[in-house]
């Protein structure tokens, strides 16, 4: 009995002590007698040759692959877009026990355009033409000039404000019996001054060019009517000048077709050993001033490389990594970009074997016009630079 | 079997209350950290005068020879704290564990005995503003510094009754532990910046060894002396390895009964930290000094409540701390003490309460601090 009482004491008394506890530690700082005699120093370092190795490569997307045709009279680009449509059906039926009608002649057709793009600015006009059913898709804005003569126009519509744009156009548009029945058409934008005006393509996610023919049927049918509707199978826009490489010493970022550009870098120990990287930035100067859009603005992003074969390297697929800057159409200096969790990722053992490299690309290709052209490590205008703020390695606790 | 179960079970108790207690004070964060007191609830009631006579405080291993049955025992302590940086007086408060341990007779005149304490406490948290300058612009930052850990004292010792007047003891230390230290700078107002963050650990090893005396050459008077002796403290980490000569210590102290009922007991401890100076000042650190710890109290057995006599005690004590806050700026200690102690289970248990109330100052700098210690004792 005396045994159990001394336990149940014991435990009161535990209890009674353990009750009381609690913690507050936090002192404020009174330094340097109170303070940890060693603090976090920072180092600024701005690395001028980091860039050792660069190129560019086009082609990621592909301009029939852009969510978007461009008809533009800028004096920096110059396009005009191609559309061909599937092939117009040949016959319709109201119910399946109706008597099977043909398309042929229809009683109207007419384009519909969903609007990207337009300058409020300006009055911008679309100008319609007729394409060969089977035009060449490799063709050049300049061989493309064939097809834009006045033999060929079909209408002339303006640009609405919003909204989609719709164009009637001659029935004798669709084909007859025996033709391919595929529509294929051409336009280019005329204005007060020079424009650019931007229309969903095919490979849109949300709205794409429709063809539309409204059909009555034959005696004694004559009553019933259908609008029947064609989707586009092809769309691109071809532009002068022609996006392709960069001369030596620049790098191309975006534009369509898409352009990457790969960075290596080499960088001192004392910078990647450092966990503690608190600024990293990438500073790209710019050759021209940014391309896109009038007013527009886009995404660059510098993502690292998981496995380095060039342009077609793979990318570490983890977003929190991406450096992004937003750059402006006509923005003019530089484009800063933030490395601080790449170089970060770099210093740690998972990514100790990592390249030190990272590809540079528009986030959201083939939605934008954007392109970045800035220099390269060997260009005349100033490399890329890499200022990196990091804290002195911290050694703590010895003794 | 219920002296297994009773040992068990104060094994249990021993591994699950590790001394990695919490900050003790504002002025841990410089040197090694802070020197820790080895002793009960009821030494520290009596100021500390008792520690050399006292088995469950670790001064001298001479002192388990008071233990003639199987004994636990351990001291939780509660800290409340007021200082003041400057800025406004901020309230602390910590919890820790200053001693454990327990002990056996082994035949008639050995004891033996293993006793955990804090020897090192290298627990603190500091947090302030700066501005920092990276890129030629102001940026304002939080400055975050946490160490959590310390050095423990793990001693095993074993106490002779060579007569009924003299006791010696000798005790082995292996002083081990740990500090995990973490420091983070924060970017409140720009997030172009990153939190910086680093976690790094500190191992320490060390070990000493300690001689104990006591003799009474009369019926009402007990005199004590101890002398300890450590090797270096090696500290690894990450960053690297060092060392740091540890000190020897020197005690010594008296303890009279001048009537029935009424103990009055000292004890004086130095202890040579400046050895430890040159390994300081290699690692960066101001030059430690030596130190000197003094204590003195009473006890009064005369109170009976429930049929039991309830010891009455009191005590003040004065220590120099070793480490400096800043250039020959050094920290000392004062506290007055007071304490009672309740015998439960029909004298089986102990249940030691003390509270201490004093101060650390280092010129202007001036920490106020009340201890609650509750001390429980077990002899099943």
């Amino acid at each position: 009995m005396a045994r159990t009482s001394a336990w149940r004491s014991a435990l009161l008394a535990g209890l009674v002590a353990a009750g009381g506890c609690n913690e507050k530690l936090t002192t404020p700082g009174r330094c340097p007698e109170l303070c940890p005699s060693n603090s976090v120093q920072l180092v600024d370092t701005l690395l001028t040759g980091a860039d050792v190795a660069d190129t560019t490569a086009r082609g990621y997307v592909l301009t029939n692959e852009a969510t978007y045709v461009a008809a533009s009279s800028l004096d920096s680009l110059k396009s005009v877009f191609l559309i061909r449509f599937a092939p117009v059906q040949t016959q319709w039926a109201q119910t399946a026990t109706d008597t099977v009608q043909a398309v042929y002649p229809p009683d109207s057709v007419f384009v519909e355009l969903p609007l990207v793009f337009r300058d409020t600015t300006v009055h911008p006009r679309i100008v319609f033409y007729r394409l060969p059913a089977w035009f060449d898709t490799t063709v050049t804005y300049a061989q493309a000039q064939a097809y834009f003569v006045d033999s060929a126009v079909l209408d002339t519509v303006a640009v609405p404000d919003t909204g989609s744009m719709e164009a009637r156009l001659p029935t004798g548009l669709v084909p007859g019996p025996g033709d391919s029945g595929i529509v294929s058409i051409g336009a280019r934008v005329i204005a007060d001054s020079p424009t650019v005006v931007a229309f969903s393509s095919g490979h849109s996610r949300t709205t794409w060019p429709q063809l539309w023919y409204f059909v009555h049927g034959q005696p004694p049918q004559d009553s019933l009517t259908r609008n029947l509707v064609d989707t586009a199978t092809f769309t691109t826009f071809v532009q002068s000048p022609a996006a392709g490489q960069p001369p030596p010493g620049v790098l191309a970022i975006g534009g369509l077709p898409a352009a990457h550009s790969l960075i290596h870098f080499s960088l001192p120990g004392v910078v990647v050993d450092s966990a503690g990287i608190v600024r990293a930035t990438l500073i790209l100067n710019l050759v021209r001033p940014v391309v896109g859009f009038p007013g527009d603005s886009f995404f660059v992003n510098a993502v690292p490389i998981l496995r380095d074969y060039g342009p077609k390297s793979v990318l570490l697929p983890d977003t929190t990594l991406v450096g992004v800057a937003v750059v402006h159409a006509g923005q003019t200096g530089k484009v800063e970009l933030d490395l601080a969790r790449v170089l970060r990722l770099w210093g740690t053992t998972v990514g100790d074997s990592m390249p030190r490299a990272v590809m540079l690309g528009v986030l959201a290709e083939g939605y934008t016009l954007g392109e970045v052209d800035v220099w390269g490590h060997s260009g005349s205008g100033g490399g890329p630079l890499l200022d990196v703020t990091y804290v002195k390695k911290h050694e703590v606790g010895v003794p | 079997m219920t002296r297994t179960r009773t040992s068990l079970l104060i094994a249990a108790a021993l591994l699950a209350a590790r001394p990695a207690a919490a900050q003790e004070s504002v002025f841990g964060v410089r040197g090694l950290g802070f020197l820790a007191q080895p002793i009960s609830a009821h030494s520290a009631a009596m100021g500390g005068g008792e520690s050399m006579f006292d088995g469950n405080s670790a001064v001298s291993p001479a002192s388990l020879a008071a233990w003639q049955k199987l004994a636990g025992w351990a001291v939780g302590a509660q800290s409340n704290r007021s200082f003041n940086p400057g800025s406004g007086a901020v309230s602390l408060n910590s919890m820790r564990f200053p001693t454990f341990g327990f002990a056996t007779p082994v035949g008639y005149r050995l004891v033996v005995g293993v006793t955990v304490s804090e020897y090192l406490n290298r627990n603190w948290e500091v947090q302030r503003a700066d501005t920092v300058w990276p890129r030629g612009l102001a940026v304002p930052v939080a400055d975050h510094s946490r160490s959590v850990g310390g050095v423990s004292d793990v001693r095993f010792a074993a106490a002779y009754r060579v007569s009924s007047r003299i006791a010696v003891g000798i005790g082995l230390h292996t002083l081990s532990g740990s500090a995990q230290t973490a420091v983070e700078r924060d970017f409140p107002t720009d997030s172009t910046y990153h939190t910086f963050a680093q976690v790094t650990e500190t191992d320490y090893r060390g070990f000493g060894v300690s001689l104990g005396l006591l003799a009474s050459p009369t019926k009402r008077l007990v005199v004590g002396a101890s002398a300890r002796f450590n090797g270096r403290l090696s500290a690894t980490n990450p960053g690297g390895n060092a060392s740091v000569r540890l000190p020897s210590e020197l005690a010594g102290g008296l303890y009279v009964v001048p009537w029935d009922g009424i103990t009055v007991a000292t004890t004086i401890i130095h202890d040579s930290w400046s050895v430890a100076a040159p390994d300081l000042v290699a690692a960066g650190q101001l030059p430690s000094r030596d130190v000197w710890s003094v204590g003195v109290g009473a006890e009064i057995a005369l109170l009976r409540m429930f049929g039991e006599v309830v010891p009455l005690r009191a005590g003040y004590r004065w220590r120099q701390l070793p480490f400096p806050v800043d250039t020959a700026l050094f920290v000392s200690e004062r506290a007055a003490s007071g304490g009672i102690t309740f015998s439960l289970a029909g004298g089986r248990a102990n249940l030691d309460l003390a509270v201490q109330g004093g101060s650390r100052t280092a010129g202007t700098l001036k920490e106020s601090f009340t201890t609650i210690l509750v001390g429980l004792s077990i002899f099943p």
